[in-house]
């Protein structure tokens, strides 16, 4: 959104518009209708742009209180696994089997 | 949310890597790997078991908080609530193995509520958005909890599948089916 001075010195109001993979410039105006409507532009702009940042915030605070669950839970399934391939099992196609030939030494 | 960063120390994050190095080597058909990872398994177990109940217990204790919106009579139900679940899962004389897939089951289970709870709470306060204070989630956002929350119930399912495999190896069964069942009281 960009207001556009002209040789006569007047300013005009344009707005950029997505047309498919295209931005394109559309002009709105000049005068106090595009002072206001520009005005009405900017305040949407700057709420969404609040908005976009408190969704991130809060998505990283999230983040942060999920991630020692996640790590044990990671820590859990090494640890589950290797009990397991210790004993004599190997996982074939998600499933746990015993070796025929195993033995407890 | 807290902003204490709780994670596990470099000492157990080596021990976890040794494991995964050595369960990569006895599934190579390496000769002595096995017998190699169950002196691993043995040594690592108690300290590795130690920081992570340490680290579980902690987590659920902030899950709660975050979870509760402050009230401390909420946190304290659900506390009690995870601790039922968790001492049930267990079962009676349980390993420091089952004890701490219990314990990973019950934080997941609570996870799964929370961002369940996050999800319904953005369409809530979507439908409400004529009020200024209440402007839900972005498309985008709400997708973000979505894909959490499937994540978080992949682990969680994953988990449960683990504590009956721990359990059929050292009940020393012969390979049969096993069905595990997770009652959770009074849930939904």
């Amino acid at each position: 959104m960009a207001w556009e001075q002209r040789r006569n010195g007047n300013l005009y109001y344009y707005r950029s518009v997505r047309d498919g993979e295209r931005v394109k410039k559309e002009y709105v105006g000049t005068g106090e209708i595009a002072e206001l409507l520009a005005h009405a532009d900017e305040t949407i702009r700057l709420s969404r742009e609040k908005r976009r940042a408190q969704e991130l915030a809060e998505r990283e605070s999230l983040e942060e209180l999920l991630a020692p669950i996640l790590e044990v839970r990671e820590a859990a399934r090494v640890l589950a696994r290797a009990s397991l391939v210790a004993n004599g099992y190997h996982n074939h196609h998600g499933e746990w089997r015993r070796r025929r030939e195993w033995h407890d030494a | 949310m807290n902003g204490t960063m709780l994670e596990l120390s470099d000492a157990v994050k080596d021990r976890i890597r040794e494991l995964q190095r050595l369960e990569k080597r006895v599934e190579e058909g390496e000769e002595g790997a096995r017998r190699e990872l169950r002196r691993a398994v043995r040594e690592s177990t108690p300290t590795v078991i130690a920081r992570c109940a340490d680290v579980s217990g902690k987590s659920r204790g902030m899950l709660s908080e975050a979870v509760s919106g402050g009230s401390p009579l909420i946190k304290e139900a659900l506390e009690a609530k995870a601790e039922a679940m968790r001492t049930e899962i267990a079962g009676e004389d349980p390993t420091p193995l089952e004890l701490l897939l219990a314990s990973d089951i019950t934080n997941l289970w609570l996870v799964v509520e929370m961002l369940g709870a996050f999800y319904a709470g953005q369409f809530q306060r979507r439908e409400r958005k004529g009020e200024r204070e209440h402007k839900g989630a972005t498309v985008s956002g709400i997708g973000f909890l979505l894909k959490m929350q499937e994540s978080a119930h992949r682990r969680y399912l994953a988990a449960v599948r683990e504590l009956a495999h721990v359990r059929k190896l050292q009940a020393g069964a012969p390979a049969v089916q096993v069905n595990t069942q997770v009652n959770i009281l009074g849930s939904g």
